[in-house]
């Protein structure tokens, strides 16, 4: 393969990733612009996702990737798999802001983060006890198709991957820019105590980005089995910390940036694998994390909402 | 407590129960490996004293210094490789003479190489590892703070988490230098006058409760002195820390590098008695364990964490393994066969996340609470004697004491301040000449808090000049202006509410005190009169208020009233000896009474000599306090004069009750 040719096969694996990483990102930046909280749990929640997502697969018989569907049946698996996995895993998100987040509301200082690193860790052994350490065969009805494009490689389930991703953040960002509801969501994140006073039901608020932002990552999670055959108890928490990077990145609070930054992390993790070492991915990432904190923590596309002290 | 043991507890003083309760648990520790010859249980309480060692550091950290440091094992893990490499055989450049003098300390053998030559090898004392690998952790730990410094709490968290994520991946990778992920083998055993520890846990033991004591007292020690209330005070509020005169960058630079020493010295002693070192050792499990140990026993408190270390070290060790024990038999004996295999050693760790959760949830002071609750004030110390006419007969030596010479103290000139697109200050110029009152009133909204937060350097001035008994202050930090004697109050009162209005104003003195890190932790004599001359300025302050805030020193501000908090705030500022004092509507939300009160208090300050600057809303505390009064009005100077001169200005009348009301308001006036 040429350079250019390298070059287009990770554009394409980094597109892909991040797709990922920007559906995830999005429950980051959603939490963090109304409760300027780190969601440590959403690690996880994706990671549960993605367990989900494979016990609805099993439920249809489907089992590692001998099964291939095509046309309707595979639609209706699929339209299922992501309708089941986005609502359970949404409502995992709100069981987690309703119990262990919602009573500490107005407590200051880090013990809601300290909490939300206690309910990951929860999740992290529940599933790691309940379904031992050993990576799972993940289902997946998708036909191998493949195009050529010059010397890359173009999966049909990777165009898939980018439509469904495309279609699920092009919903929230209307949700968020065009219903009441995500009207109500803008004005809480710019200040709770004058949207409550203008009639806003902020806890509804708080949880329903809660559930968008869970959904989202269950979304995140089944499209991470899809595109790698296997999940595991592990894959939540560099997954979720290259997203929480994404989130700063494009500015956290901002819904666009957060999917644009999900895509250039994802961009940056392929380049890095292929022209550095995938070895030193992750420090490449997390020292984007830090300059970007350090220098320009508004991120690329500044934060929407203003910094509540 | 109510239990048995109060009869003949109460009886003896706390102090004596104190050191009682010390010398026993000294005791238990120091027979432990006697009475109880078991190698592996003596095993595992030096695990957990190392564990005990590690809490203690990251909560000096999170618990002092409000830091929240998620990657806390990345100086465990510095400290660990600090030692192998020099003691192990992963590092053995070719023999030179530059190594000569090396070796005839003891620091270095002669071997033979790989490639036939000679080769050194590394051959470093655990005793001078120790404090070695504490400066080598305590360095990185500047380095890591460095970049957060500027960082808000929750950002600070993910940022740390970062850092201890990266070390143990650069560990993983690099592994010419630390031997991958295969990790580090034979490291050195340490040795004590010749004899080596070898793999026996008895000496191990000795060294991890010796260290664990040491670092006990060293955190006391800290926690108790001028080092410790400046890290409160950066946890508790950090902008009315730097106004009080701390030294942000320092003091959290100091506490990243005093914890991430603790967690240096504790990865050689970890790795000694392993002998061995891998990247795995030091991921972010282990960084959450610390985390859930200090929560556990509570953040900021002593003897709590090390309390935490030990009961979830042992827990691991111990009672999940006897535990899972009695289980597999009860379950042999009921013939059930999931009771007969349960494992509940691999729970730890979801053992953890629901101590954090729950923790947070039910008690988040932690076992041994950092802050006990304080006795209820008697009748007689509640009742206020409201002292009329301020304090003449009070003396305050070295504070105020200077004349009105007709001198200016501080001159504003031109000062613009803008926000975005809005001009909080335009070119406000303004005199306080030395010994004066001088107020600055004016509608809200009109820039007079923005006046205070540009003079002390919480927000930058654009353009124009600040200064002070001819001292530049203009774009200083608000800890170097405190230091030339500008001391403020806040409208919006910014205390340090978890620390008892005692400590609030120990803090007001924090520039005036000299003690360091050595100074604090070996108390000598000078430390004592220092500590003992600030409690005493602190009473006298205390003083100026009457009784109000004396029977009150040993409370939390939180359970202040609202006047008491504006008195508490202002008996801060005094307490850093200022030359000029910046009251920011110093009487707001007190009644009538409280207000005359205070107003005559003030005058008393500045009768002993102190200049005032003052933002008030209350007219005739205005009238009685101020020399001269300012008018601000979209942040512009739009009047100046006596307070009787200002009353009957124009401007100064429609800036307040608006154009339409000027005719009315200009009956008003005439009637005035």
């Amino acid at each position: 393969m040429t350079t250019f040719d390298l070059l287009l096969q990770q554009t394409i694996n980094g597109l892909s990733l991040g797709a990922m990483y920007s559906l995830l990102a999005l429950g980051f930046t959603l939490v963090y612009g109304i409760l300027e909280l780190i969601n440590f749990a959403h690690f996880n929640v994706f990671m549960v996702g993605s367990f989900i997502a494979m016990g609805v697969l099993q439920l249809f018989g489907l089992n590692g990737q001998e099964v291939i569907l095509t046309g309707l049946p595979l639609a209706m698996v699929l339209i299922a798999a992501f309708a089941v996995t986005m609502v359970a895993s949404g409502a995992l998100g709100v069981a987690i802001e309703v119990l262990s987040l919602r009573p500490l509301r107005n407590v200051k200082g880090p013990a809601a983060m300290i909490t939300t690193i206690g309910v990951s860790y929860i999740l992290f052994n529940v599933v790691l006890l309940s379904q031992g350490a050993d990576a799972k065969n993940f289902p997946n009805p998708l036909p191998t198709k493949r195009f050529q494009i010059g010397g890359a490689t173009l999966d049909l389930r990777v165009i898939l991957i980018w439509i469904v991703a495309l279609a699920l953040m092009a919903g929230l960002y209307v949700f968020v820019q065009r219903s009441k509801m995500g009207k109500a969501m803008r004005a809480t994140a710019q200040d709770p105590e004058a949207a409550r006073m203008m009639g806003v039901e902020v806890d509804r608020v708080i949880v329903t980005a809660f559930f968008l932002g869970s959904a989202l990552a269950g979304a995140g999670g089944l499209i991470f089995g899809l595109y790698y055959n296997f999940t595991s108890f592990i894959i939540g928490f560099t997954a979720g910390l290259r997203a929480f990077t994404a989130a700063v990145l494009g500015g956290i609070g901002n819904v666009p940036g957060a999917m644009v930054g999900g895509v250039l992390i994802g961009l940056i993790e392929a380049m890095a694998g292929q022209f550095i070492a995938t070895a030193w991915a992750d420090v490449i990432i997390f020292s984007i994390l830090v300059l970007v904190l350090v220098f320009k923590p508004a991120g690329l596309f500044g934060r929407l909402a203003p910094q509540k002290s | 407590m109510t239990s048995w043991t109060q009869p003949w507890l109460a009886r003896i003083p706390e102090a004596r129960r104190k050191q009682i309760g010390l010398t026993l648990l000294i005791i238990a520790a120091l027979l432990f490996p006697i009475l109880h010859d078991n190698d592996a249980d003596i095993d595992s309480m030096a695990n957990a004293a190392a564990y005990a060692t590690l809490a203690l550091g990251l909560n000096i950290v999170v618990g002092f210094a409000g830091l929240l440091d998620l990657g806390y094992a990345a100086f465990f893990a510095i400290g660990a490789y600090t030692y192998g490499l020099l003691t192990s055989f992963q590092l053995e450049p070719p023999w030179s003479p530059f190594w000569e003098p090396f070796r005839q300390v003891g620091l270095v053998s002669q071997i033979a190489g790989d490639s036939g030559g000679m080769a050194v090898h590394f051959t470093l004392s655990f005793w001078i590892a120790l404090p070695l690998a504490a400066a080598v952790a305590a360095f990185w730990g500047m380095v890591f703070g460095a970049p957060t410094l500027r960082l808000r709490g929750d950002y600070l968290a993910i940022v740390t988490l970062g850092f201890g994520e990266i070390v143990p991946i650069v560990v993983r990778n690099w592994s010419d230098l630390t031997g991958g992920a295969a990790g580090l083998n034979g490291v050195a055993a340490p040795k004590l006058f010749g004899w080596s520890f070898g793999v026996d846990a008895t000496p191990y033991y000795y060294v991890a409760i010796a260290m664990v004591a040491l670092l006990i007292f060293v955190s006391l020690r800290l926690r108790d002195s001028r080092i410790g209330r400046a890290w409160m005070a950066i946890r508790e509020d950090e902008i009315a820390a730097a106004a009080m005169g701390v030294d942000r960058t320092r003091f959290k630079l100091m506490a990243f590098a005093i914890g991430a020493a603790f967690g240096g010295m504790t990865g050689v002693f970890y790795v000694a008695k392993l002998q061995t070192a891998t990247p795995e050792m030091f991921g972010f499990p282990v960084s959450v364990m610390i985390l859930v140990m200090i929560v556990f026993g509570g953040i900021g408190s002593v003897w709590g964490v090390v309390l935490g270390a030990f009961i979830l070290q042992l827990l691991q060790s111990w009672w999940l393994k006897d535990l899972t024990t009695w289980l597999n038999a009860a379950g042999r004996l009921v013939h059930s066969d999931w009771l007969a295999h349960v494992d509940l050693v691999p729970s730890i760790e979801l053992i953890f996340g629901l101590i954090l959760v729950g923790m947070m949830l039910f008690r988040r002071e932690g076992l041994i609470p950092a802050t006990r609750p304080q006795a209820a004030l008697s009748f007689d110390q509640q009742h206020a004697e409201v002292r009329r006419g301020g304090f003449k007969d009070l003396e305050l030596e070295g504070l105020g004491g200077e004349r009105r010479s007709g001198e200016t103290a501080m001159a504003i000139r031109d000062v613009t301040v803008r926000f975005g697109g809005l001009v909080a200050l335009n070119k406000v110029s303004l005199d306080v000449p030395v010994g004066s009152v001088i107020a600055v009133i004016g509608p809200n909204g009109s820039g007079k808090s923005t006046l205070f937060n540009v003079i002390t350097g919480l927000v930058p001035a654009e353009s124009g000049a600040i200064t002070f008994h001819g001292d530049e202050l203009t774009n200083l930090p608000p800890h170097e202006i405190l230091k030339k004697g500008v001391a403020r109050t806040f409208q919006n009162l910014r205390l340090f509410g978890n620390l008892t209005v005692l400590e609030n104003v120990l803090i007001g003195q924090h520039a005036r005190l000299n003690t360091g890190i050595a100074a604090a932790i070996l108390r000598p004599r000078s430390t004592r009169d220092e500590e003992a001359e600030a409690q005493r300025w602190a009473m006298q302050i205390f003083g100026i208020f009457g009784n109000r805030l004396v029977p009150r020193i040993g409370q939390m501000v939180t359970g202040l009233s609202y006047a008491n908090r504006r008195r508490t705030e202002i008996a801060r500022a005094l307490a850093s000896r200022p030359r000029i004092l910046l009251l920011d509507e110093p009487t707001a939300g007190m009644n009538p009474a409280e207000t005359l009160e205070l107003a005559e208090q003030v005058k008393s300050l500045n009768q002993l000599g102190l200049t005032v600057l003052l933002i008030e809303h209350k007219l005739d505390v205005v009238t009685t306090l101020a020399d001269r009064v300012y008018v601000l009005d979209h942040g512009e100077i739009i009047a100046q004069g006596t307070p009787a001169e200002v009353r009957q200005d124009e401007e100064v009348l429609r800036a307040y009750l608006g154009r339409n009301a000027q005719a009315a308001a200009a009956g008003v006036a005439v009637n005035a």
